[in-house]
Parts: C-alpha cells; sequence; structure tokens
C-alpha cells in the first residue's frame, strides 16, 4: 500500500491507478491514458474487506461488485447497494469491477454511485502525506470529474449503520437488465420513528445529470411526515424536477425526467410497504 | 521499488506476491482513429515476463507490454480462450482465475501474475468428457461451439459453489457469456442435467423437445424469481420464464417410412472437438512468421482522401506492409457472395481514394504483432476534404443530395445522380381495380431498423503461400467457393491459384456471406510473402462489416367486408448503405416474402433501393423477409382488429395452402428472373393451432389474466403472426458431396457445404447414414474446402439440408447402387448386376441383406471391393439443384407484459410452431428455432444501429448494442408441426432462416393486445411504447 502510494506521488500527475481494469484496459486500447504508468491495486489486501467498525459499515476501496453480493452486511445494511451490484454489467465484470473503480470512473451513469448516496457514503481518499474522507455527494464533481488528486487512491467507502425502521431500494431503467449503462437508475432510503413519520429521506439519481445527485428538495418534503401516497407524489415530482438528463441513444430527456417521477415514487412506496412490512 | 512485471529477474515470484506492480510507461497505444499523430519517439518496448499458474502449471509468459491476457493465453496455446470484444461483455474469453470467472480480454496480462488461472483444456484430460460437456452435447446445447467453453467454465465455477442450482442460478451464472445461437435454452437444460449427473442422480433419456424444465429437474428453490426481479418496482425487464406448461407439444412424425438415423435427435458430429474448446476455428493457429492485420477506417462519413502519406508507418520496426488505394490495382467488385454473376452494382474496390461511411477503408498494415499494427495506423497521414453526407434514403434520392457513388468506373448502377443503387417492380392483376372493389383499403407504413448479427466470432481470415506457390486463405466464412471466384480478379491471381479452407465457423448468421476482409488480407500476402492474420474487433463488427437493410414500407391493403383480401400493394424504401451489396437480391426477398403468405388476385410491388453514407448492411438471417413480415403481420393484425376477426382466423382464411402458386416468385428472383412455384407442402393451420395451445391464445378472453394486482402499472397481451420462407434460390442454389467407402465400411463425407454452426454437417451426414444403413459415426463428414470438397454455393438461404442433402442423398444412392453391385458380384447374385436393387437388397446395420435373409457386412464389402477381386474404390460424387424453393412455414406467439407508466415491454414467453418439412435432427431443429426467437426478439424490442448526426455509430459495444443475455431471454418453446415435402431429402424444406420472420410482430401485436396502441417502428423500446401510450391518451 505504501509502495503504491509512493508510486503514484513519485509519478504524479502520470501515474494511473489500476484496479480491476474493466473501464480502464477498454480505455487503454483506444488511446487513452497513453504516456500514464499503470499502478496496479489489485494484489493490495488493505483494500478489500467489508466490515462493521463503530456504527459505520465500511467497505475496502478494491472490494469487488460480486464481494457485495455475497456479504451478508451489505444485504442486512445496504439493501439498494445489493440490488444495485444484481444488475451490474454482467458476473464476469463483477468479480473484476471495483466500487472504487467505479466512483472514480465517474461516469455520469455509475451503477454504484445512487445506492452509496441515498446511504449517505463517504469516501477515504490516501496519498503518502495525508488520509481526507469526503462525502460521496461532495466527491462527484462532473462528467469524469471527482476530487481525488493525482496522488491520491480511494482506500476506503463507508456509511453509517441504517437505523431501525429503515428501508431502501433502486432501480435501474434499461432496455434489458444488466445494461452497461442505464437510461436512469434511482435510489432511495427512508427511516421512520416510532409514530411512522419520515425522520431521515434520501433520494439519489443515476445518469439524470453530469454526475450522479441527490434529490433534496424530493426529500425535504418527506422529513418529518408520514410516508402516504400524497407525499411520496410530491416527493417523486420534485425528483424529476431535481433530474437535468441529456438526450441520448439510451432515451430523450423528456422521457428520463418523467419516468423519474415513476421510479421514484415506486421506489418510495416499496419502501413504505417495507417499514410497514418488516 | 520491485515492479513484478518487467524484465527478468531471479527473485520475480516473490515480488509478484507481495508487490504492487508498476507497468511500463509506454502500455498504451495510439488511437487508431487519430490521423497525424506527433512524432513521438518510437520506443521499442521489451517484452515483460508474466509468471502464472496455468491450469496447475507454473508458466512464464512473455509478453508484450499492455497486452491483455486474453492475447497472451491463446499465443500460449490455449485455444479454448475466444476472442469475441474487447470489452469484458460477450464473455468469449473468460477463464477462471482464482476460482471466479473473468474477461480475459479487459485484464491486462500483467495483473494475472501469481494467480491461478484455469482454463477449460484441463476440465477434462485427453479424450475424456466432463459431466458438463458430456451434458452440452447431450442435449445440443452447442451451436456454433465458439461460446460454449465460456459457458462450460461458467457453470463449472457455479457448481464448484453451488451444486443444486435453480434454473435462474444457472440463467445469472451464464449471464455473462453472450450466445447468439441457442437463445439459451439448451445449455441451461445442459448445466442442469450435468448438475444431477454430479450429483449421482439419474437424468432423463435425451429427447423430450419442449419440456419445461422443472417436469425434468423440479422447481428452482426461489420459485424462478431473482433477486433483481424482486427488487423491481415495476417488475423488471427480466426474468425467469420456465414454469409449468400446460399444454404439451405434440410431435407428430411425418408420413414416412421408418428410419434409424433421420429423425432422431442425433448429437452434432462436430460436438466433441467444440466441447473440448479445440483448436478447430479459423483464428485458432499460428504460423510461423505470421504477421498480424490491423485497418485504418475513415471518420468521415464522406469524404475524398486529397492525400495519403504511410512513410511514417512503414518505418515504424515491425510494419512489413502498409497498403494504401496507391498501393494495389482498381478492381470493381461486388462483396456480397452470391452466384456468378454476382448481382449488381459493382460499385467497390478493395481500397479507394473516397470513403463513403464512418468505417469505411482507408489503409490495411501487416506487422509483427498486433499492437505494432495498431500503433503504426496512426502514422499514416490521411488528408481528407469532408463532403457532404446523406443518411436518409428518402433525403438521398432528392435531386441536390449528395452524390455517393461519382467514380466513373462503377457498373451497374441504375441512377447514381439520385442515388439509387436499383428498383425492383412487379405485380400481378390490377392493383387499382382491385382496391377500387374493395369495401375497404387500409394504408399504413412500418419502420425496421439496422440490426447486426453480431456472431459471436467476429470476421476472422489467414492467408499464406503454400509450397506450391499458391495462396491458401483459412476463413471464417458461409461462402468459401464465391470468395474463392470473387478474389481472383482482386488479387490477380487465376482460381486454380486460390484454395479457400473454411473450417469451424464462430456463426455467422449472414454476416460471412460476404467477401468481406479476404481481398485485404489477400494483398497483405502478396505483399509481404508472409502469413497474415487480419482479425476484426468487435467495433470494427459494428462500423465495418455487415447489417440488416432497414426499410420504409408502406402497405395499401383492400379487403372485402367479409374479410377477403382483395388487393395488396407494398412500396419500400431500402437504406443499402454505402454499398450495393446484397441490396437488390433482399429487397427482392422483401418483395416476395411480403406479397406471398396471403391469397390476393391483385398486388404490386414498387421498391427504391438508396444510398446512403451509413455502414453497409448486407445478408443477415431472415434476407428481406423478416421487414417485410413485420409489416405485413402488422398489417394484417390492424386489419384483422378494425374489422373485428380473430386474427387466426382472418390469417387462415386468406393464407396460401398447398396447391397455390407464388404469384411472384417468377418475377423476383434473386437478382434476374426466378421460377414458377407450387406450393406442394403446408403445415400451417396446424401451426397455428399448436401454437395457439401451447401459448393459451384464449387467456385473450380473460380480462383476470390481463391485470397483476401486486403490479396494477401492467397489463398483459399476447399476439402471433405467421411465417412462410423460401427454402434455397430456386434454379440457382447447387450443391455437390462425395461419398468414398474405407475398409472397415466406413464412409467419408466430403461437402462443399458450410456448417457454421447450424448442424448441417451433422444433419448431412445423418442423409447419408441414412442412406447407406450405417451408423451416423460410421460417416466421417468434411467441410469445407476448395481443394478437397464438390463446389456448394453456400451456407445461405435456407438451403443446406434441402440442396446439400439433396447432393449427399443421391451420392449415397448411387454409393448404395455400387454396394449392391458388388455384393451381387461377392455371392453370384445372377443377373443382378446391371440393376442390383431389383434384386431387392437393402441397407441396414452396417450390413447389405438379400431376400433370402443372407447378409453380407458393409467391411467384408469395402474389403472385397478394395483389395480382393476386380478392385475399385466404391465412391460417388453428385450434385443438386431444384426449381422448387418449398415454403416452411410456421406460427410464431409472444406473451408480453407492458408497464404502462414506463413503456418496458417484457416478452415473458416465445412460442414457436413450425413445418419445416421432416426434421432430419429434431434437437438441432429446436436449436435453430429456439436460437432464432431469441435474436428476432432482440431485433424485436433491443436491438438497433445508432448514429450521431455525422453519421457515426453510436452503438459499438455490446454494451451499447443489446443482445439479450441467458437471464434475460424468455421462456422458449419449439413445436414441431412437420408436413412433408415430396420434393425435399426424407421429405425435408427449411428451417435456419424462418424463425426471425415473425417475433417482432407477434410482440407488437401483443402490445397491442396488452394496452391498445400500434407501434409502427422497431425497435418497440420503452420510451416508444410510453410515447404512444401518452398520445393514445392525450387523443
Amino acid at each position: 500500500m505504501g509502495e503504491a502510494l509512493a508510486q503514484l506521488s513519485e509519478h504524479a500527475p502520470q501515474g494511473n491507478p489500476l484496479a480491476g481494469g474493466t473501464n480502464l484496459v477498454v480505455e487503454m486500447r483506444v488511446g487513452r491514458h497513453q504516456g500514464k504508468s499503470m499502478v496496479d491495486l489489485g494484489r493490495l489486501k488493505e483494500l478489500r474487506g467489508i466490515q462493521a467498525q463503530n456504527g459505520h459499515i465500511v467497505i475496502g476501496g478494491g472490494t469487488t461488485v460480486s464481494e457485495l453480493l455475497k456479504h451478508p452486511l451489505i444485504a442486512d445494511h445496504a439493501v439498494p447497494l445489493c440490488q444495485s451490484a444484481a444488475v451490474f454489467a454482467n458476473p464476469l465484470i463483477r468479480n473484476r469491477a471495483t466500487v472504487a473503480g467505479n466512483l472514480v470512473d465517474a461516469s455520469p451513469a455509475a451503477d454504484l454511485a445512487p445506492p452509496l448516496l441515498a446511504l449517505g457514503a463517504e469516501v477515504e481518499l490516501v496519498s503518502r502525506e495525508h488520509t481526507r474522507w469526503v462525502s460521496l455527494d461532495e466527491f462527484m464533481v462532473g462528467v469524469r470529474k471527482t476530487l481525488i488528486q493525482p496522488d491520491e487512491l480511494m482506500r476506503s467507502i463507508r456509511w453509517s449503520k441504517p437505523p431501525k425502521r429503515s428501508a431502501g431500494a433502486f432501480y435501474k431503467v434499461g432496455l434489458r437488465k444488466a445494461d452497461a449503462i442505464s437510461v436512469l437508475s434511482a435510489a432511495v432510503m427512508v427511516a421512520c420513528d416510532t409514530s411512522g413519520r419520515c425522520k431521515l429521506a434520501r433520494i439519489a439519481l443515476g445518469a439524470l445529470a453530469p454526475r450522479p445527485l441527490r434529490a433534496y428538495e424530493a426529500e425535504d418534503v418527506l422529513q418529518g411526515q408520514p410516508l402516504q401516497a400524497e407525499g411520496i407524489a410530491e416527493a417523486a415530482r420534485l425528483a424529476a424536477e431535481a433530474a437535468r438528463p441529456i438526450s441520448d441513444i439510451r432515451g430523450t430527456a423528456e422521457y428520463r425526467k418523467r419516468v423519474t417521477e415513476v421510479i421514484v415514487r415506486r421506489l418510495l412506496v416499496q419502501a413504505s410497504e417495507a417499514l410497514e412490512h418488516p | 521499488m520491485a515492479p513484478a512485471i518487467r524484465g527478468r529477474s531471479s527473485s520475480r515470484r516473490e515480488e509478484i506476491r507481495s508487490c504492487p506492480l508498476l507497468c511500463a510507461t509506454a502500455i498504451v497505444r495510439p488511437s487508431p482513429l487519430k490521423q497525424r499523430s506527433d512524432c513521438a519517439p518510437l520506443r521499442r518496448r521489451r517484452p515483460i515476463q508474466v509468471s502464472l499458474s496455468l491450469n496447475g502449471q507454473l508458466r512464464i509468459l512473455d509478453c508484450q507490454p499492455g497486452e491483455t491476457l486474453l492475447g497472451a493465453l491463446r499465443r500460449a496455446g490455449l485455444w479454448s480462450v475466444k476472442h469475441g470484444c474487447e470489452t469484458g461483455e460477450c464473455g468469449a474469453c473468460a477463464v477462471l482465475i482464482d476460482g471466479a470467472l473473468m474477461p480475459t480480454c479487459v485484464l491486462l496480462a500483467g495483473q494475472a501474475a501469481g494467480r491461478q488461472v484455469v482454463t477449460l483444456e484441463c476440465l477434462a484430460p485427453g479424450q475424456s468428457l466432463h459431466p458438463l460437456q458430456q451434458a452440452f452435447i447431450e442435449v445440443g446445447a452447442i451451436q456454433c461451439g465458439y461460446c460454449s467453453p465460456a459457458m462450460i467454465l461458467a457453470a463449472q465455477a457455479l457448481l464448484a459453489g453451488n451444486p443444486r442450482p435453480s434454473e435462474s442460478d444457472v440463467r445469472e451464472a451464464l449471464s455473462g457469456v453472450l450466445c447468439r445461437c441457442t437463445g439459451y435454452k439448451k445449455p441451461i437444460e445442459a448445466v442442469l442435467r450435468a448438475a444431477a449427473a454430479l450429483r449421482g442422480e439419474p437424468v432423463p433419456p435425451i429427447g423430450g423437445g419442449g419440456v419445461p424444465f422443472e417436469a425434468v429437474f423440479g422447481h428452482g428453490r426461489d420459485g424462478g424469481r431473482t433477486p433483481a426481479d424482486l427488487a423491481a418496482p415495476g417488475g423488471g425487464p427480466s426474468g425467469i420464464r420456465t414454469r409449468p406448461i400446460v399444454a404439451f407439444p405434440v410431435t407428430r412424425m411425418s408420413p414416412q417410412p421408418e428410419t434409424d438415423v433421420v429423425g432422431h435427435r442425433e448429437p452434432k458430429v462436430d460436438a466433441v472437438k467444440l466441447a473440448k474448446g479445440r483448436a478447430v476455428f479459423a483464428g485458432d493457429v499460428e504460423l510461423p512468421g505470421m504477421l498480424h492485420a490491423a485497418l485504418l477506417t475513415s471518420p468521415h462519413a464522406h469524404a475524398r482522401i486529397r492525400h495519403i502519406d504511410a512513410s511514417r508507418a512503414r518505418a515504424l520496426p515491425g510494419v512489413h506492409a502498409v497498403l494504401t488505394h496507391q498501393d494495389i490495382p482498381r478492381v470493381v467488385y461486388a462483396s456480397g457472395g452470391q452466384s456468378f454473376p454476382n448481382p449488381p452494382p459493382y460499385d467497390q474496390v478493395s481500397l479507394d481514394n473516397k470513403v463513403r461511411y464512418a468505417g469505411d477503408r482507408v489503409a490495411v498494415v501487416a506487422a509483427e504483432t498486433p499492437e505494432i499494427a495498431r500503433e503504426a495506423l496512426g502514422l499514416i497521414d490521411v488528408g481528407y476534404e469532408p463532403l457532404p453526407a446523406v443518411f436518409d434514403p428518402l433525403q438521398a434520392m432528392q435531386p441536390g443530395a449528395p452524390r455517393i457513388h461519382d467514380e466513373p468506373d462503377a457498373v451497374e448502377i441504375l441512377d447514381a445522380n439520385r442515388n439509387l443503387v436499383a428498383q425492383v417492380h412487379a405485380s400481378v392483376g390490377d392493383l387499382e381495380r382491385g382496391l377500387a372493389e374493395s369495401d375497404r383499403i387500409f394504408e399504413r407504413r412500418y419502420y425496421s431498423q439496422q440490426v447486426q448479427q453480431a456472431s459471436i466470432e467476429p470476421h476472422v481470415v489467414i492467408t499464406y503461400w503454400d509450397e506450391d506457390d499458391r495462396l491458401v486463405v483459412r476463413t471464417s466464412t458461409q461462402v468459401p467457393f464465391h470468395v474463392r471466384r470473387m478474389l481472383a480478379p482482386l488479387l490477380g491471381l487465376p482460381v486454380k491459384r486460390i484454395r479457400v479452407i473454411k473450417p469451424r465457423i464462430g456463426g455467422g448468421f449472414g454476416g460471412k456471406q460476404e467477401m468481406l476482409i479476404e481481398d485485404l488480407c489477400g494483398h497483405l500476402t502478396l505483399a509481404t510473402g508472409r502469413p497474415v492474420r487480419f482479425e476484426y474487433t468487435r467495433e470494427m463488427e459494428f462500423t465495418s462489416a455487415r447489417s440488416r437493410h432497414p426499410q420504409w414500407i408502406t402497405y395499401r391493403a383492400g379487403v372485402q367486408a367479409d374479410g377477403t383480401l382483395n388487393a395488396l400493394e407494398m412500396c419500400i424504401v431500402e437504406d443499402c448503405g454505402a454499398y450495393g451489396t446484397h441490396g437488390l437480391t433482399v429487397c427482392s426477398v422483401s418483395g416476395l416474402r411480403g406479397l406471398s403468405t396471403y391469397r390476393c388476385p391483385n398486388m404490386r410491388l414498387h421498391a427504391d433501393i438508396v444510398y446512403t453514407n451509413k455502414p453497409v448492411p448486407g445478408a443477415f438471417r431472415g434476407y428481406g423477409a423478416p421487414q417485410a413480415l413485420w409489416a405485413l403481420e402488422s398489417l394484417v393484425d390492424e386489419v384483422a382488429a378494425e374489422m373485428g376477426f380473430d386474427p387466426v382466423e382472418f390469417r387462415l382464411r386468406n393464407a396460401v395452402r398447398a396447391g397455390d402458386p407464388l404469384a411472384l416468385a417468377k418475377a423476383l428472383g434473386e437478382g434476374r428472373e426466378g421460377f414458377e412455384q407450387i406450393i406442394q407442402s403446408c403445415g400451417l393451420p396446424d401451426c397455428a393451432a399448436q401454437g395457439a395451445a401451447a401459448i393459451g391464445w384464449d387467456r385473450r378472453a380473460d380480462p383476470g389474466w390481463r391485470r397483476d394486482p401486486a403490479r396494477p402499472h401492467l397489463r398483459r397481451g399476447l399476439g402471433m403472426a405467421v411465417c412462410m420462407h423460401g427454402t434455397a434460390i430456386a434454379g440457382l442454389d447447387m450443391g455437390a458431396a462425395s461419398i468414398k467407402m474405407n475398409d472397415d465400411g466406413s464412409f467419408n463425407l466430403l461437402v462443399g457445404a458450410t456448417d457454421l454452426g447450424t448442424g448441417s454437417d451433422t444433419v448431412l451426414a445423418q442423409i447419408a447414414a441414412e442412406t447407406l444403413g450405417c451408423l451416423l459415426a460410421d460417416v466421417v463428414t468434411y467441410s469445407s474446402d476448395t481443394d478437397l470438397t464438390p463446389f456448394d454455393t453456400g451456407a445461405y438461404a435456407s438451403s443446406t439440408t434441402y440442396i446439400s442433402g439433396g447432393a449427399v442423398m443421391k451420392a449415397a444412392e448411387q454409393v448404395r447402387e455400387k454396394i449392391f453391385a458388388r455384393v451381387a458380384l461377392m455371392l453370384g447374385v445372377s443377373g443382378s448386376a446391371q440393376q442390383p436393387s431389383a434384386a431387392g437388397m437393402y441397407l441396414r446395420n452396417r450390413s447389405v441383406w438379400l431376400p433370402d435373409g443372407r447378409s453380407v457386412s458393409l467391411e467384408a464389402v469395402a474389403l472385397h471391393s478394395l483389395h480382393t477381386f476386380d478392385q475399385e474404390q466404391i465412391m460417388a460424387t453428385a450434385s443438386h439443384m431444384s426449381y422448387h424453393s418449398p415454403p416452411p412455414f410456421a406460427a410464431q406467439f409472444a406473451e408480453v407484459e407492458v408497464d404502462t407508466e414506463t413503456g418496458q415491454v417484457t416478452v415473458t414467453r416465445l412460442v414457436m410452431a413450425v413445418d419445416c418439412g421432416t426434421a432430419i435432427n429434431p434437437q438441432t431443429v429446436e436449436g435453430q428455432v429456439e436460437g432464432g426467437l431469441v435474436q428476432a426478439l432482440g431485433y424485436a424490442v433491443s436491438e438497433e444501429m445508432a448514429y450521431d448526426q455525422a453519421g457515426c455509430l453510436l452503438t459499438r459495444r455490446f454494451g451499447d448494442y443489446r443482445v439479450f443475455q441467458a437471464d434475460e431471454a424468455p421462456e422458449l418453446q419449439a413445436i414441431l408441426a412437420p408436413s412433408y415435402e415430396p420434393s425435399g431429402p426424407f421429405g425435408a424444406k427449411a428451417v435456419a432462416e424462418i424463425p426471425m420472420d415473425g417475433v417482432a410482430p407477434a410482440v407488437a401485436n401483443a402490445v397491442f393486445d396488452a394496452v391498445g396502441v400500434r407501434l409502427r417502428s422497431l425497435p418497440l423500446t420503452p420510451e416508444k411504447v410510453w410515447l404512444a401510450l401518452k398520445q393514445a391518451a392525450v387523443g
């Protein structure tokens, strides 16, 4: 690990961490990353592992998508992440692709970003000199842009264990189940107090803006309210408002916006039903 | 620092285990599309060494920096690891790394250092078979076999952790390996069967075609839904579709004599080598001194090449040849693999000074490694003068549109000023009068999009000079004999100096009915004297290979109040892309198919075939029929619905039947006049009845079935289409076969026919074995090699069983007569030598039987003829052609769920009942049907080649071009409803293409049934359905 950081530091900005390689090797083949040094992280045990620590779930940046799918802590404490992992690319890619790789790649359609945003995740960036934690929401800046510096690695990702009486869900709209790139995706996480009022709501959207984003205004209307049809419909409407999609071969902006509303509504209904019938 | 991947060092292995690695800096390559790369100092790279455990043995692989594990493993002789793409999305290159299935095309070789890598080669030693391999062979899970190694490894990884998988577990496990042949049904069945065998449980006998998995293997433990499904708030687009089926298919045997081999589910004759992943495909050889080709393609949709300078590329060490239009003779040709003379126009040259689509050929390089070849592309200086481009055929026909073919030497373009490749006209009766006399007139316009064959094996060819200075072309082709003839003038060699070898083919679907890259590879061998390998990348398969012609079809139909069809007009505008290949003949077939299914006294066809600056469509399974039947079967459904008729009854009332002529068959031949056709066998009503029973057609009347209380936004529907195809091109296709007898009474069968994964070698061997009274295993089949096997037009037009099979049957009958004559000689049966079969002899169980009960074994016959007396080689060669093109018939049914809020269409079941005459091998017929259904489903709902405004293809990888995966494919059911075709061998007609024809309209009709909106543009994407629903709600 120390050596990898040293290599990155030494070669910055020409060093490039290489994890699963499912994006990077493809890009290299078509001529990107010319002149850069690839620092293979594949063998760094420090980057692997899924643990519960001090009320957090912490996963190593080099955790593969397959490992997410298999781990009971993810199934128990990160339902949307688990659901997202299940439709991530294909099983072969899942065996290679890593969580940090998906986040650092910073595609607007990065599959793991919406569920991790909904979980309120933070990412740990380390360099030879320092360690810093950044919220995932801040970390993602734009299309293929993040806060990571050339000498930094994403060592881990963590989020608070969702409280009791919480529920979450993820859904991806594609022409098929596990597309390389989604038309849109959304994840929600809600928690209620004993009286059934929403005390936490996070709604995250993928492929609907230059970067995966939180629909804060939609979340706000749910706060303190019972999770009922009217509030859910309003939140879904506001989530669609927050979306700033483009038109491309996967769908027009108009379609994406309207379907966002449908999907967010269904996810919130699904979550509220899960809360009622745990 | 202690990098693990670099030059040799004594403690390398320790370093691998302990340290991160730093690859050499220059492991990346310039972009192939970059035209003027800066003149960077050229660094020659040292090979690196990667130490790993390979199939249990420690190996050190010499690799190029930046080389993928895929390339390194194949160079190391692990040929079971296949190249299908470069993005990890097809899975053909998968191996087990530390027990997990991983794609090696997105793995640098260095990343495997210190790992345990397992390939299919070590699954079962020597000639033995692992139970998975055994099961894949037995159930017919192997068609072309190109993805089989990866599928079997995926299954192996699954079973290692889960010995009792459910069907959905298997679907999930196989979902990373794309298969374009099987529709996944039989591979899934094979894995379940192998799992049972490995658990020590008895496995059922082979032959339960159409029996649902649960009936055999019990229910999946999760009830057949995946976690993703359960998670999906809308009921995802995915899911597991198999559940108990009430109506069992009834497979009726045709009225034919009892047979021993024909009509039986024999395993494919090439299945063992494919299951074992042996080096059988065109690219699976390494020749001494072999060079690697790379193609520079145009970034512009339309441009003139003002100057081109390859000197820097030629100067790159390791580069042996760079060819541009300045370097090779200009010979016009048409690239479609068709009979002589190829249908016009002749509008191509191997390399031109003009490019006509983004992806068009510019220059080709041969170098010592693929990496150097790709690097050299970036060093070719090309000065393009971009020209205005046109992408819409309707605009392309307008005055003032850019003229795509302005070269003076093109031959037989109908009107290059209007970009008109050709027009087709045909008519019968009096259309206008027919329309005027009809009670109702319907006019509808339908669009079908550009889709890609997407065989998992890309185009690959190896050319080399043999010891007699003849050019050997080892190529993945459907048309070896056409390739030989068409190559000759381009290379300036006589036909006799060219030998084309077709080994196993990893799928073609028409994409390889094209002389696509053999000419350039041949030119590189001519230029260098060296063997050259030229293999397309997946991206080039999309940008620079062939596809299906998009068509806009406008129908006008005149119908009487009683539902009788009285007039039918079909107007086609076909987008032919930048070159004319296949454009005319595909469109002719569209016209023929679009105006043949139904009886109608007054019909007219008008078709415009138009150039655009787009990648070139060509032959694709169905060849014009899917476009026509998409429109026709949508139209007929609309007419029936609007006039209040049952869609099945309405179709059957108007459909052709045995004894009917095909009105337009003579007018619409293969680029020339055709031949009159009378239908001699027709099982269409039976297909419709059996298919309707199987899908549960009567549920249409059940409102309860249409809704799902748990998912109120869903609506269910059923739709159907009937299909009629052709069998071979009448009066044009010809196949030939040679059979010779060996000492042990076995036979060599040499056929020019081209098995591209369909199982035609097996079917032809079955015909021979049946006729010769021997076992299938006694027939050693070889196809095809222009030096060794007799001529065959090739694998297209659903012709092989019928035409090549006819040739095999004739040759076998001649051999049989010679065997009888020999037996007459051996036994002194008097007076029978001239007419031996009249003596009542017959062949069965490897023996010749006489009426008096005596028999002589085939081995004794062979030894007598070869060694004993009046010695002769018992052998015969025969060829066959036919003026008939007997139509196979089918009824296809689709069950769909439509999400009314997102427009998502989920096809939950597909049923196809087919009359292909006698099914020579019911298992391979089912395979054709199941695979075709899923391929056609992609065309119906998800596959589309999309472009940006500059005409550059956007769908350049499998992630964007959506081929169905195992976990997405619906439940499939193939039902054989055979008739007996008197003109075919053992009553057979075709089955290969007809599965493509009716799926799209059946799905669209089911969507209409579910939600009441008509979609007239393919594919039926969620957004189109959503828009239509929105408009319907407003309007």
